[in-house]
């Protein structure tokens, strides 16, 4: 059974933070928002100024925003990397800011900014054989792509699957996520009562997943296990989430069962918790829903990085398995005033996690996609 | 375990057609020259149909076609556990660019919602989802080569690990869609067109649309004569 287990062994993300995963941890459990004053493009017209970009990116320049982050991430990690793992890239807009920035010029002109022009460079970039596949599922494409990759160690269809998203804040994503009345005018507050809407963010991330046995064989550190997941549709509307939670609770439910584990084995729940007033609603009905009267630890960590869409769960994902290995649990960044159906679930401050337990990781997005994600120590 | 197609639906500029139940129509033809209003295709009417962009229409008619095929019916607020995977080789292309060109227009004041949904490539699967009540997976996935064949093993991928009990998959792009119902086979299973490795061994070849129709469809006669 072991060789069906799917296993992360190696990690790294470049977010608002900085570079890697332990300033990302670091500066989510000091409570530190990165989320700040948006100077990339003029945002005058639109609900919000703020989001947590990474400064050293030029917007509209030769390589696009998400190539300029993906770069130096494979140039740090590609001797881990070996040539024969799968490749699975997430991502919701990719290169969008290639085709605004010719649309702006006005050549006429189509750039290939397709998702594939996109995987072929990302291919090269991790020098992986494998042509590799785009799994995009708007803000829960990468939680989509971690259940893919553990699906196929679990399948026998690979033992080693490279994951890699990215996305980034571009003039074309903010001003149609502001036309939807989605932002917070300052910073996100995930679970407050006072929260008025979501903080756009970038970033890039990669895991690389294998089978337990290969991991063995080589000898390889390993940061967490993928021991259950599922996806799911509310079914119910583009934009908004399901009021009833009931296509959230159904892809819990799934997440539980190819873990084969129970809801008491789960010591704290990574959420998605964008900081609107549905999704943050939506998210603690399923967890009441489940869980019932036991109240579990949430968290997000939105208010601190920013909602990175096609991202969130990579990094999420890497982030909760931190919190395994450390017996920490995450604050949530910005929670001032908690709302009333999250109080004793969620904190501002970090706090202990239980040794024997396990995470459970939920995304959600339009189209009405949930997804959710079983993790183990 | 292996895993069937159970229906086929598809459309282009032209005509529609179910695979398994032989109906193939020329619309062009009996609609002189009109647009489909859909009335034709689905059991009940998509709600804001018009404001739909062209791959989510196409993606709703191929994936009724499908259903159709397949015996599946659906109402509003039913609700079932299917799931579905699309690809193309354009994304939502079409609609980034109206979509942008639309916000320069306004002097990048005012930009439209109702354009800004559909520039996600999963986005016509959300429509589907909704009119059609499927609550399995969704997915938009796509690869340099043969992206059918891909969304194909995805959802077959699902079935087998009991992720879901069936599955659509299928392309759409501008002027084409096709989508296939998977499903577990079973000996009580009446109505198959081939299993997933037949399908999967087509879709191979890389062939035109047209082409690509005339194959599945020559697989349904041949079953026919047996």
């Amino acid at each position: 059974m072991s060789g069906l287990r799917a296993v992360v062994v190696s990690a790294d993300m470049v977010t608002a933070y900085g570079n890697g995963m332990d300033s990302c941890w670091n500066n989510i459990l000091s409570g530190r928002t990165a989320i700040s004053g948006l100077n990339r493009f003029n945002t005058k017209a639109f609900q919000s100024d703020y989001a947590a970009t990474i400064d050293s990116l030029q917007y509209h320049q030769k390589d696009s925003l998400v190539m300029q982050m993906l770069k130096p991430l494979f140039d740090r990690a590609s001797v881990s990397i070996p040539e024969d793992a799968k490749l699975i890239l997430a991502t919701t807009k990719g290169e969008i800011d290639l085709l605004e920035k010719n649309i702006l010029k006005g050549t006429g002109e189509t750039p290939d900014c397709s998702l594939t022009s996109l995987l072929k460079k990302v291919s090269a970039l991790t020098r992986v054989k494998d042509a590799g596949v785009v799994v995009s599922a708007a803000c829960a494409s990468s939680s989509a792509a971690v259940a893919r990759a553990a699906a196929m160690i679990r399948s026998k269809r690979s033992d080693c699957v490279l994951v890699v998203a990215c996305d980034s804040v571009t003039e074309f994503v903010f001003s149609g996520f502001s036309s939807l009345m989605a932002l917070d005018k300052f910073s996100a507050r995930p679970f407050d009562k006072n929260r008025k809407g979501l903080s756009l963010g970038e970033a890039a991330a990669f895991v690389l997943v294998m089978s337990k046995t290969r991991a063995r064989q080589e000898k390889r550190e390993i940061l967490g296990e993928i021991a259950g997941w599922g996806l799911s549709d509310d079914a119910n509307h583009m934009t908004g989430p399901s009021r009833e939670s009931e296509g959230l609770i159904l892809a819990i439910k799934k997440a539980l069962k190819t873990a084969a584990a129970d809801k008491s084995a789960i010591g704290f729940i990574s959420a998605h918790g964008t900081g609107t007033v549905y999704n943050d609603a939506m998210e603690m009905k399923a967890f009441h829903s489940v869980f019932k009267d036991k109240k579990i630890p949430v968290y997000s960590i939105k208010g601190g990085i920013g909602h990175t869409m096609g991202a969130a769960g990579i990094i999420e994902t890497i982030i909760a398995m931190k919190s395994l290995r450390e017996k920490r649990i995450p604050p949530t960044v910005n929670l001032r005033d908690t709302d009333a159906d999250a109080r004793g679930w969620v904190s501002p401050e970090p706090c202990p996690a239980d040794k024997r337990k396990m995470a459970l990781l939920t995304n959600a997005g339009f189209s009405g996609i949930n997804a959710a994600l079983v993790l183990a120590e | 375990m292996a895993i069937s197609i159970c229906g086929m639906g598809w459309i282009n500029n032209e005509e529609y057609g179910c695979v398994m139940n032989g109906m193939r129509i020329n619309y062009r033809d009996s609609l002189k020259g009109k647009a489909l209003s859909g009335k034709e295709i689905f059991s009940y009417p998509v709600k804001n149909f018009g404001r739909l962009d062209n791959i989510s229409k196409l993606t709703c008619y191929a994936v009724a076609l499908a259903l159709k095929d397949a015996g599946v019916k659906y109402s509003m607020g039913h609700k079932h556990d299917i799931g579905i995977i699309s690809t193309n080789k354009s994304g939502s292309l079409q609609s980034d660019i109206l979509y942008f060109k639309d916000y320069l227009d306004s002097g990048r004041t005012l930009s439209r919602g109702n354009l800004f949904i559909y520039t996600l490539p999963s986005s016509p699967l959300g429509e589907a989802a909704i009119h059609f009540g499927l609550q399995g997976p969704l997915l938009y996935v796509t690869a340099p080569d043969k992206p059918l064949q891909a969304a194909l093993d995805t959802a077959s991928g699902m079935i087998l690990l009991d992720e879901s009990p069936a599955m659509l998959a299928g392309m759409a792009e501008e002027d084409e869609a096709v989508y296939f119902v998977l499903a577990r086979s079973s000996d009580s299973m009446q109505h198959v067109l081939c299993d997933v490795t037949r399908a999967r061994a087509i879709l191979g070849k890389d062939m035109i649309f047209s082409k690509m129709i005339k194959e599945f469809s020559s697989l349904k006669e041949q079953r026919g004569q047996e």
